[in-house]
């Protein structure tokens, strides 16, 4: 469970970025978190990590996200970045993927059977001893991703994870995403994509919630979706 | 500047492993008092980006050839001497590795003549003393120009120090019969106007730097830029830079090369410049059969870690020669035979 | 292709060479990194006179390279950088010692020729051996081999962060290298008014990056120690490989094996 209860926060000397939030996600839920750039989406993942404090509570399974039980709360929750390079910063897949669950002190063997179960679940184990560095841009995201499952997180968050991706790439990294049993959130500009990920989609805008309700509700709203720099999905907009 | 391995007797190369693992060691143990356990990453980020930065080329105006940026100065200015240190030494070990560029055994050296000067002459003696200071004035301008100034000093004076030490520690080394002074004339100059060159681009990077996100600078908060008005006159100062650099160009233009590396220039473009000056020094008390000289080889022979092997001098020698040179062309034979072994059993493994 | 895009190429080839199968690839990455130190001191220590003495150091990397399974001329690409310096402090020794020291045949040959000859040979020898620890060595395990030796692990754990950010770094200048020139043909560098910013730029992006990427460390535990990747044990060939090589530096170091066997075929 992870919720949000009045949270405001605001960048030194600047204009508050969230405004007064509250909502909640049940264990399972598949939510989707869009709007406009500058809407405040990586703002509300980076408070929910911790990363950054603001005002009001936010709770992840009942403990209060503060600077006591960052470590608590960090081993609960998955981020992929939406720079893969960023997130990987070992020289090789298997290392970065060893580094999240030794910090954590999982057993070195307990934790290569761990990788290697994950990368048989996505079909990856060709990229195990490949340098970080030398694989393509489809291929490192899904590393990344990967990386996260190896710490065996309760809920996933994940920043814009199928952008600058081909289509098959990106086809990939979307059922890649259904398969995960985990709590999900997921920030995009790929509607089509949240349309197929999530069950739920809440739509900020200027720091605050607009819309929150049923995926399919939301994205089939074309003036909603347009007066907040969006369209509809391109699977909708056929149809329609 | 890169010094090879083989410029280098194992004492030299130690001597200057041990000086720059005493830097080292300090650095360390003052970042670990700070515990700035961000600090980590952004040393690397910025490491990288200084190696990967000293492959641009910048065209130096009013000539056909281009100079390069200083890492050391540039790093401490951004990261402190200490952080920049360690940077610059993980800088200088990835060259070293993978591209060739410096050796191993030589690394030492290189961390001393490049990162010590640079970080720590160049941080603690210029950059820091000239942005505290009140030269030209107390707004904004007046700190963008004590910036280009420090850059500047810093990358001449820190050049010169390191191409001094490249001089040193391979004439301690024996490795050559180029006269001391003769060698130093050759090197001391050329570094002049790198130095110049690599002032300038730093500085013009780091005015971006400060016109952008003056926090990042070193010092630069501290003087209390945070309550001046921003002023993005960037135009003016490479106005200024544009010109010194036209200055400068000229000069150069009779260096120009397209070698970015002035130790190579220096001492392939003299080899009847008539380097009888020496700078200065006498040769008698500098020069490769001073007594200066002598004493260190006497040392360099009774403290290097393997007792040199006597080899007669030159009249006995030529007595043993031709064994000599025929031992030789078998010791070749020999590895040639080594290869097509090598080569037969791995298309033998190939087939089967 | 740029000069970034030409470095990132090198880097790329070197990892590959260094992940292939061979039984130097299996080796302790310590008793390699062990082996080339002493291996390089060695050829170091050698008076500048002593050629005859020198050349059977020769023997250690040619077996080497053969075992490995690494092609030597890739190690010679990379003398382009080591030898023009070597070979310019060298040039000098014929013009300033003209003391005969041999004859072949007829010809005197002077000490300056030997002493360059010999300074030559060295930096090759230094740096066919420095590339072949790299070449046949993961970084990672070499960085492991650094901190199994009591390295400060600050410093390896920067060494191992920067080399991975080489790469990203190197990559995003050479895009920013060809985009510049694209905009302004017939440049050949970067020219004066985009002195500061072009590098600028990259500088302070990749400070925010540097933020995310320890926003990504924290995000995984990271509390100010790396694990780094268990490396080949050391096992009892390498205790073997340490011992012959070492071996084999003392004799060539000691006996002048070229003259050696020169004096069984003379006599």
């Amino acid at each position: 469970m992870i919720a949000f209860e009045n949270v405001s926060f605001a960048y030194e000397s600047g204009e508050p970025v969230i405004r007064d939030m509250s909502f909640r996600i049940e264990d399972g839920e598949a939510v989707g978190l869009i709007g406009a750039n500058g809407a405040g989406k990586s703002t509300i993942m980076k408070l929910l990590l911790g990363l950054v404090q603001g005002e009001g509570r936010i709770l992840v399974d009942e403990t209060e996200v503060n600077r006591d039980n960052l470590s608590t709360i960090r081993h609960k929750l998955g981020f992929v970045l939406q720079n893969s390079d960023n997130q990987m910063f070992m020289p090789t897949v298997y290392e970065d993927m060893m580094f999240g669950p030794l910090n954590y002190m999982v057993s070195r063997e307990e934790a290569d059977k761990r990788v290697d179960e994950i990368l048989d679940r996505l079909d990856l184990q060709h990229l195990k001893h490949k340098y970080n560095h030398k694989i393509s841009g489809g291929e490192k995201r899904m590393a990344a991703i990967a990386t996260v499952l190896a710490m065996e997180p309760e809920a996933i968050l994940m920043d814009e994870p199928t952008s600058a991706l081909d289509p098959y790439n990106r086809r990939i990294v979307i059922n890649t995403i259904k398969e995960l049993s985990q709590t999900k959130i997921i920030t995009s500009h790929d509607l089509d994509m949240i349309m197929d990920t999530c069950s739920r989609v809440i739509l900020i805008s200027k720091g605050s919630i607009v819309a929150d309700g049923k995926a399919e509700d939301i994205l089939s709203d074309k003036e909603l979706l347009e007066a907040n720099h969006m369209e509809l999905p391109l699977s909708l907009s056929r149809n329609g | 500047m890169h010094m090879a391995d083989a410029l280098l007797a194992p004492a030299v190369a130690a001597t200057m492993y041990v000086a720059s693992g005493a830097a080292a060691g300090v650095s360390i143990s003052k970042l670990r008092k700070d515990d700035e356990p961000a600090k980590l990453p952004t040393m690397a980020v910025a490491a990288a980006v200084v190696f990967a930065g000293q492959m641009i080329n910048y065209t130096i105006p009013g000539t056909g050839s281009s100079g390069h940026m200083c890492g050391g100065m540039m790093l401490s200015a951004l990261l402190g001497p200490y952080a920049g240190f360690l940077s610059m030494i993980v800088v200088l070990a990835i060259q070293c590795l993978f591209f060739a560029d410096g050796g191993l055994m030589a690394l030492g050296a290189n961390c001393w003549n490049m990162a010590f000067y640079g970080c720590f002459v160049g941080y603690f003696l210029i950059w820091k003393p000239i942005i505290q200071s009140k030269w030209f004035g107390a707004d904004k301008s007046a700190l963008r120009k004590r910036i280009i100034v420090s850059s500047i000093l810093g990358c001449v004076i820190t050049l010169q120090l390191g191409a001094f030490s490249v001089v040193l520690e391979t004439s301690l080394s024996g490795i050559t019969e180029l006269p001391f002074g003769a060698f130093l004339g050759l090197m001391q100059p050329i570094h002049l106007a790198i130095g110049l060159i690599e002032g300038l681009i730093t500085a013009a990077v780091l005015c971006f730097v400060f016109d952008s996100r003056p926090e990042l600078l070193r010092d630069v908060d501290e003087v209390g830029v945070s309550g001046l008005t921003a002023k993005r006159s960037l135009k003016g100062t490479i106005g200024i830079l544009a010109i010194v650099a036209l200055v400068v160009g000229g000069g150069l233009s009779l260096f120009a090369s397209g070698n970015p590396d002035g130790l190579e220039w220096a001492l392939f473009g003299n080899t009847d410049g008539g380097y009888s000056s020496n700078m200065g020094l006498d040769e008698e008390n500098f020069g490769v059969s001073s007594q200066a000289a002598e004493k260190a080889e006497s040392i360099q022979e009774k403290t290097s870690i393997l007792p040199d092997y006597a080899f007669p001098d030159s009249e006995s020698a030529a007595g043993t020669t031709v064994s000599g040179i025929v031992g030789s062309a078998m010791v070749a034979g020999v590895a040639l035979l080594i290869c097509l072994a090598g080569g037969f059993f791995r298309k033998k493994k190939k087939q089967s | 292709m740029n000069k970034m895009e030409k470095a990132l190429n090198e880097l790329g080839h070197m990892d590959e060479l260094a992940v292939q199968e061979s039984p130097v690839h299996a080796m302790n990455a310590g008793a390699k990194l062990l082996c080339t130190v002493i291996y390089i001191l060695v050829v170091m220590s050698f008076n500048k006179y002593d050629l005859s003495g020198l050349i059977p150091m020769l023997l250690w990397p040619v077996f080497m390279y053969q075992m490995s399974g690494i092609p030597v001329r890739t190690c010679f690409y990379k003398l382009r950088i080591v030898l023009p310096l070597v070979m310019a402090v060298g040039l000098f020794n014929p013009i300033f010692d003209r003391e005969i020291m041999l004859h072949i045949g007829n010809i005197g040959v002077s000490g300056g020729v030997i002493s360059m000859l010999t300074l030559m040979l060295k930096g090759v020898l230094c740096l066919m051996a420095s590339f072949l620890l790299v070449a046949t060595t993961p970084f990672d395990n070499i960085c492991a081999a650094l901190r199994r030796v009591h390295f400060p692990a600050m410093l390896v754990t920067l060494l191992l962060l920067t080399y991975r950010y080489v790469g990203v770094m190197t990559e995003e200048l050479a895009v920013m290298t060809d985009a510049y020139h694209l905009r302004a043909p017939g440049q050949k560098g970067i020219h004066v008014s985009a002195w500061g910013s072009f590098l600028g730029q990259l500088l302070l992006r990749s400070m925010d990056r540097a933020q995310e990427l320890y926003s990504s460390m924290l995000l995984r535990g990271y509390h100010q120690h790396f694990h780094y990747a268990p490396i080949k044990p050391f096992k009892f060939s390498d205790a073997v490989f340490l011992i012959l090589s070492i071996a084999f530096f003392a004799i060539v170091k000691y006996v002048n094996v070229s003259e050696l066997m020169g004096m069984f075929l003379v006599r």
